[in-house]
């Protein structure tokens, strides 16, 4: 039998989305952020982070604020002491940073040993480190579509875990270290896959739950640090036990001078970026996340299990925010930790992770940017307020996420309430 | 209203969308404008609805020339749209989405219910078009929505052309014939209509002159009394069969038996009722019906994404109902969802890691965990030369490939290995008339290997193309199964769950008792 | 036609904002110069002294109205006092940042640096170890190391009379403390203000009972915080619906928090400690007398004998030394009776003369 057809060419919903499969916020988000920022945007955001901040530093400096008052008197002063101010401040980053001019003189002269010029380097890499960590656990889950916000819980979690394996057993360092560290993924890990078993048994968002999570953490550490079996035996305060000498993470560069206090923890950083990144790419687990991030009703078409993938994606990455747990309690903590130890880390990683676009390489990067302006900063003090490194982090993220999220607001309202605007998408 | 367009040209970057168009639309004519997927219909429709300002070119209406810096501007100007998916609001009524941007008001922001509901009422009357002004719009039907919309777009200060942009995708046969009735007569009063949509045939029924826009170029204008066949050729530019050829099924075992499938969605009700179907190999069994009758979740049921509350899902005698899609895949189940962005592809993906997304965990393409790219790659080449994927590369993202290409994609991936069982859900949807009549030869050639095929498609023109036994759904429950030589208005009559009886009577001669 | 006339007012309000933009600017801008040479005016920072003296501040900043901002103030009165002297400081978020931040004020060619807070004292050790020629102070710890001063306050003697005092003017017979954190530099205050409170209850009888704070046991209500004055604030009003009537929060910015608690409550009143509070807060009409700790002096004659190359040993502030004390009663004149004034008086001649012992276990060790 033959029969003329008629339905020769249907004309698609231009848009790529039809209204019926509204993609999650999250989803959108991610993806305008993985994809629509092009490097470019990244180094635009850079610089105008640092033009804001200049501004910045003007407004904050009395001297320079009054020498506007006489600006047309005596403009010279506005202008000249702005810029001397501006790059006096971004140099006293810099030296903080990457290269301390004072102690480069002092090492010419025979003052200083080349381990006092790599100090700078030394507290970048320092600082770094734990944001490496966060930023992976966060990158990570957004790859899945998941935005992981208890990336400070899983890290707490983390640092106790490899905290109690590193008083409480007396094994050479050999074997030691590698316990402790696989202590702190484990802890984080099972701490993180709990937001990811909630959203694929429950429904509930991970970001509600990994929100609350934290602060449940944040508070179990209170009470942890309190025990007994935890306290600290010589002081009063709310401080743990030290770590074994033989759990603590070796300084890299302890042999040139003791105050350089960068230790392996870089280097398993750096190793499990790598990792991290061959997971995504090559392997049948990384696959599946990118396809479960990407698009989850058609990974489930094609026969993935995206409830699955989620729990197992938090869980991976809290392993990793464990992970900073672990680098801290064995390397800067080792001597007790504290409540403040763990810092914002755990909040600094989602903002690492934007910068670096959830992908491995630009994680390392940006925690590498991050941990020189913190560095930077803390050096740099008085003469620049030490504030400057968390505002410039703030600013650089939030030009780089402002698109994104624009975008993924306009885009998620186009269906339902008609902003015609955007049905300029197809053709 | 007399609309002309002199040599409109839209460019996106260096890509040409719309490239020196010319186009001329009478007073109260209905001017056709017909283009395969990415012809650059949209672009042309949005600067003149002023969405896109053209990158060169004029738009005239009654000789004057016109800028348009928004859809305001072509409001004012007399220029309506009703677009292919309704911006309504559910909740408002019918009398509030009317005036929604150009509320009635006493003064002080005050809203005047009376004053909209008179508005309503004016033009429903104007123009024939019954209206419940106090009705709510997401208790209407779709035919009705849409009328909603034409009035909201005939409410402009001075709405003199209508643009209707595919207007009968989600329509009944018998609302369609209502919507061409009411084209014909908005006309004969003096309103000129753009009307674009991919159905030759109603284009054919309705239209005073075609427009055929190829790769953003007019390439045709034609008389309605041209050929579907001849319209077809000039938008794809080249000569088109539109005939499938196939032999007499030869149906075997049962492939595919559903028994008394109950699917139920969130509020309890009951989307699948207590629906009975078989496939048997080697045979097409076209499922019709109006679109959110229960096709969708029967086929989500079919593969295991939904949950049945009760009833069984026989694969190849095998009780499935339990089974993970995963499982049923691996058993030899195909499934091509009728929602391709959603379901169907990963549009970040690359072809090639689209083309394994059911098989990423099997030989060759992974071992151990890890993916052996060289496999990935050989496959998806392989495959695009044998399906014809238009792509510069294995490794292009499937975002940037067109609709056909991207369904020759999962067809290439759910074609690919031996399937007992293929479940297509509204395999051309989107596609251009190429790869429609390349997907069609497939499932053919797929049914004669031995495969049960469901179709499942609210394109009747497709389901008496393809299928060897028609079955017809409405209201979750299967109310006729019939031959293909079955008139088309007792499916049609069928498919709106009117006198079921009756066609069952007017078809018992080779089908008795179809409906049970 | 109106879209012309659109574009004409937006130009035309972008032109009025311009002009009104220059003109604030200009009105601003348009002050007299300074003279070139009027450079100076900078505080107690002299630019072209000889010696930096440099400090750290524990975390909550150095404005924190506590501690940090004491040990500030007795920088700046080094430098307004020998003007050869140049001061700066850094300011640490977190333990972590000791090391850095010391070490870079090492960099930054400090000639005295002084550590404040006791959890910094090992950081002050092991920097002052890896640089022996530089003079180290350390406030609130005690250290060994030849090159560290140490810098403490037997606090435990001004928190005694301020217990005296709480004991007197209780009408509820409850008062309560509670501490930022469990290190010795609060609990010594706690212990002090307990011995107050028990002294006076056994010279006059009365049963005043002290919440938040259990000497024997050394344990007690801490925050684990001293920046958190919202936990401040409910951590004093569970106390005050207790019944207790006066609160004496030892937790520095985070004690704020009290006061606001005992503001918004009727009859509730609070003692400060570290600083005068009258003066150092806002909250004046709920402070009946503050617990001080001479900070600022004792930080200010270090830096001065630093200068002079003669910082060694330790300090231990005394009320012996003025170097603890117990602040005025300010509004809480009248209400404080002569009888206690005096005994308050001769109490603390009596602990000058030895005849009364405040004995806490975060006492400073003895020189």
């Amino acid at each position: 039998m033959t029969t003329e057809n008629t339905t020769a060419t249907a004309e698609q919903p231009e848009s790529p989305e039809p209204p019926e499969s509204k993609p999650s916020f999250a989803r959108l988000f991610g993806r305008y952020l993985i994809e629509a920022n092009s490097v470019m945007v990244t180094v635009y955001s850079l610089l105008l982070a640092f033009a804001i901040g200049a501004v910045l530093l003007i407004v904050s400096d009395e001297q320079v604020r009054s020498s506007y008052g006489y600006f047309f008197a005596r403009p010279s002063d506005a202008l000249g002491g702005s810029w001397n101010l501006i790059y006096s401040s971004y140099m006293d980053l810099f030296q903080g940073a990457i290269l301390n001019f004072n102690t480069l003189e002092r090492f010419q002269a025979g003052n200083a040993d080349f381990g006092d010029l790599l100090r700078p380097l030394s507290e970048t890499l320092t600082n770094a480190t734990p944001l490496i960590f966060t930023g992976l656990a966060v990158g990570l889950a957004f790859r899945a579509g998941l935005f992981n916000i208890g990336a400070q819980g899983q890290m707490i979690f983390g640092m106790l875990g490899a905290l109690v394996i590193g008083f409480s057993l007396n094994v050479p360092a050999i074997v030691h270290i590698p316990l402790a560290i696989l202590a702190g993924a484990v802890a984080g890990g099972l701490f993180g896959a709990v937001p990811g078993v909630l959203k694929a048994t429950t429904g509930a968002h991970e970001v509600i739950s990994s929100i609350m999570l934290n602060n449940i953490a944040a508070l179990f550490l209170v009470w942890a640090l309190s025990t007994k079996f935890i306290h600290s035996e010589t002081r009063s305060e709310l401080v743990s036990k030290p770590v074994r000498d033989s759990a603590e993470l070796p300084a890299l560069l302890g042999w040139l001078n003791p105050s350089l206090r960068v230790n392996l923890a870089i280097v398993v950083g750096v190793a499990v970026a790598v990792g991290v990144w061959w997971l995504l790419t090559k392997s049948t687990f990384g696959y599946r996340i990118r396809a479960v991030g990407f698009n989850g009703p058609a990974s489930a078409t094609a026969g993935m299990s995206v409830g699955r993938t989620y729990a197992t994606t938090m869980g991976a990455a809290g392993a990793l925010a464990g992970l900073a747990g672990a680098a801290l309690a064995l390397g800067t903590g080792s001597g007790g930790v504290n409540t403040a130890t763990v810092l914002e880390y755990g909040f600094d990683g989602i903002t690492v992770a934007l910068l670096g676009r959830a992908n491995p390489a630009g994680i390392v990067v940006s925690a590498l940017l991050f941990g020189a302006l913190k560095a930077g900063a803390l050096s740099a003090q008085p003469d620049v307020p030490v504030d400057i490194s968390t505002l410039l982090q703030a600013t650089i993220v939030l030009f780089i996420a402002a698109p994104a999220l624009v975008k993924a607001i306009l885009r998620l309202r186009t269906p339902r309430g008609g902003l015609v605007t955007l049905e300029a998408k197809g053709w | 209203m007399q609309l002309e367009l002199r040599g409109l040209t839209k460019k996106f970057g260096s890509f040409t969308a719309d490239d020196d168009i010319d186009l001329t639309v009478e007073p109260g004519q209905i001017h056709a404008i017909l283009g395969e997927n990415g012809a650059g219909k949209s672009t042309l429709m949005n600067m003149l609805y002023g969405i896109l300002r053209p990158t060169a070119g004029q738009i005239l209406v009654d000789g004057e020339p016109v800028e348009f810096s928004g859809p305001g501007d072509a409001i004012a100007a007399g220029i309506g749209m009703v677009h292919q998916h309704f911006k309504l609001v559910g909740p408002f009524s019918v009398a509030d989405n009317v005036q929604l941007g150009r509320e009635h008001t006493r003064g002080a922001g005050v809203l005047s219910i009376r004053d909209a509901r008179e508005a309503v009422r004016e033009v429903s009357e104007r123009y024939g078009l019954a209206l419940d002004p106090d009705a709510i719009v997401e208790n209407l039907p779709v035919g009705v929505q849409q009328r909603v919309e034409i009035v909201k777009a005939l409410s402009g200060p001075k709405t003199e052309l209508l643009i209707l942009d595919e207007p009968t995708a989600v329509l009944t046969p018998a609302e369609i014939t209502e919507l061409l009735e009411i084209m014909r007569s908005l006309a004969d009063s003096g309103t000129s209509i753009l009307f674009i949509s991919h159905k030759l045939k109603e284009v054919q029924s309705v239209a005073d002159t075609v427009t055929v826009i190829r790769r953003g170029k007019v390439v045709a204008e034609l008389p309605p009394t041209a050929s579907t066949a001849e319209m077809a050729s000039a938008m794809v530019g080249r000569a088109i069969s539109l005939e499938v050829d196939k032999t007499a099924a030869e149906p075997g075992e049962p492939r595919l038996e559903i028994e008394g499938l109950t699917v139920v969605d969130d509020q309890g009700f009951k989307i699948v009722d207590g629906l009975d179907l078989t496939v048997h190999s080697g045979e097409i069994v076209g499922l019709a019906g109006v679109e959110g009758n229960g096709q969708t979740e029967l086929a989500r049921a079919v593969l295991g994404l939904m949950k049945p509350a009760s009833g069984r899902v026989r694969l190849d005698g095998r009780d499935a109902t339990h089974e993970p899609p995963a499982e049923r895949i691996e058993q030899g189940l195909g499934y091509i969802p009728e929602d391709r962005a959603r379901d169907g592809v990963i549009t970040e993906f690359t072809v090639a890691e689209n083309i394994i997304l059911n098989q990423y965990r099997d030989r060759p393409y992974s071992k151990r965990g890890v993916v052996d790219a060289a496999a990935v790659r050989k496959r998806a080449v392989d495959s695009i030369a044998e399906f014809d994927i238009r792509t510069q590369s294995p490794t292009e993202l499937v975002a940037s490939l067109s609709g056909g290409n991207q369904q020759k994609v999962i067809i290439a991936r759910e074609f690919s290995r031996p399937r007992r069982v293929l479940v297509a859900a509204q395999p051309t949807r989107g596609v251009d008339v190429g790869a429609t009549e390349f997907i069609h030869s497939r499932l053919i050639t797929e049914r004669d290997t031995g495969t049960g095929v469901l179709l499942i498609s609210s394109e009747l023109d497709e389901i008496y193309a393809l299928a060897d036994r028609i079955a017809v759904i409405y209201n979750g429950k299967i109310v006729g199964e019939v031959d293909p030589d079955t008139p088309r208005e007792v499916i049609g009559r069928l498919m709106v769950g009117a006198d079921a009886d009756a066609a069952t009577e007017a078809d018992h001669a080779e089908n008795d008792g179809g409906d049970r | 036609m109106s879209k012309e006339t659109k574009l004409a007012v937006k130009q035309y309000r972008l032109a009025v904002a311009g002009v009104a933009a220059t003109g604030v600017f200009a009105l601003s801008a348009c002050g007299a110069a300074p003279d070139e040479d009027d450079s100076d005016s900078d505080g107690g920072n002299n630019a072209d002294a000889s010696f930096l003296a440099c400090m750290i501040t524990d975390s909550g900043g150095v404005d924190d109205k506590s501690f940090n901002e004491s040990s500030w103030q007795g920088m700046l009165d080094a430098a307004e006092e020998n003007s050869d002297i140049e001061v700066e400081y850094k300011e640490s978020s977190a333990d972590t940042d000791y090391d850095p931040n010391l070490r870079s004020a090492v960099d930054d060619g400090c000639d005295f640096i002084v550590g404040v807070g006791g959890l910094m004292t090992e950081n002050v050790n092991t920097v002052a170890g890896e640089n022996p020629d530089i003079p180290f102070a350390t406030v609130d710890g005690f250290s060994e190391v030849e090159n560290v001063y140490s810098i403490q306050f037997d606090t435990a003697q001004s928190a005694f009379l301020a217990g005296y005092v709480a004991a007197a003017q209780t009408e509820s017979g409850t008062v309560a403390t509670w501490g930022g954190m469990k290190i010795p530099p609060v609990t010594i205050f706690m212990d002090g203000f307990a011995e107050g409170i028990a002294y006076h209850n056994e010279a006059k009888g009365t049963d005043v009972e002290l919440l938040g704070w259990d000497e024997e046991a050394q344990d007690g209500t801490f925050l684990n915080d001293f920046e958190d004055t919202a936990g401040g604030k409910s951590t004093s009003e569970t106390f005050i619906s207790q019944g207790a009537d006066i609160i004496f929060p030892v937790a520095g910015p985070a004690g704020i928090g009290a006061l606001t608690a005992a503001s918004e409550a009727d009859g509730v009143n609070a003692i400060w400690v570290d600083t005068d509070g009258y003066e150092s807060t806002e909250f004046g009409d709920v402070l009946i007398t503050s617990a001080e700790k001479g900070l600022a002096a004792a930080v200010t004659d270090s830096v001065l004998a630093a200068y002079d190359g003669d910082v060694t040993g330790s300090y231990v502030g005394t009320l012996a030394n003025d170097g603890v004390g117990i602040a005025p009663y300010h509004d809480f004149e009248d209400a404080v009776s002569d009888e206690t004034k005096t005994e308050v008086e001769d109490l603390k001649q009596a602990i000058i003369d030895g005849e009364v012992t405040v004995e806490s276990p975060a006492s400073p060790a003895a020189e």
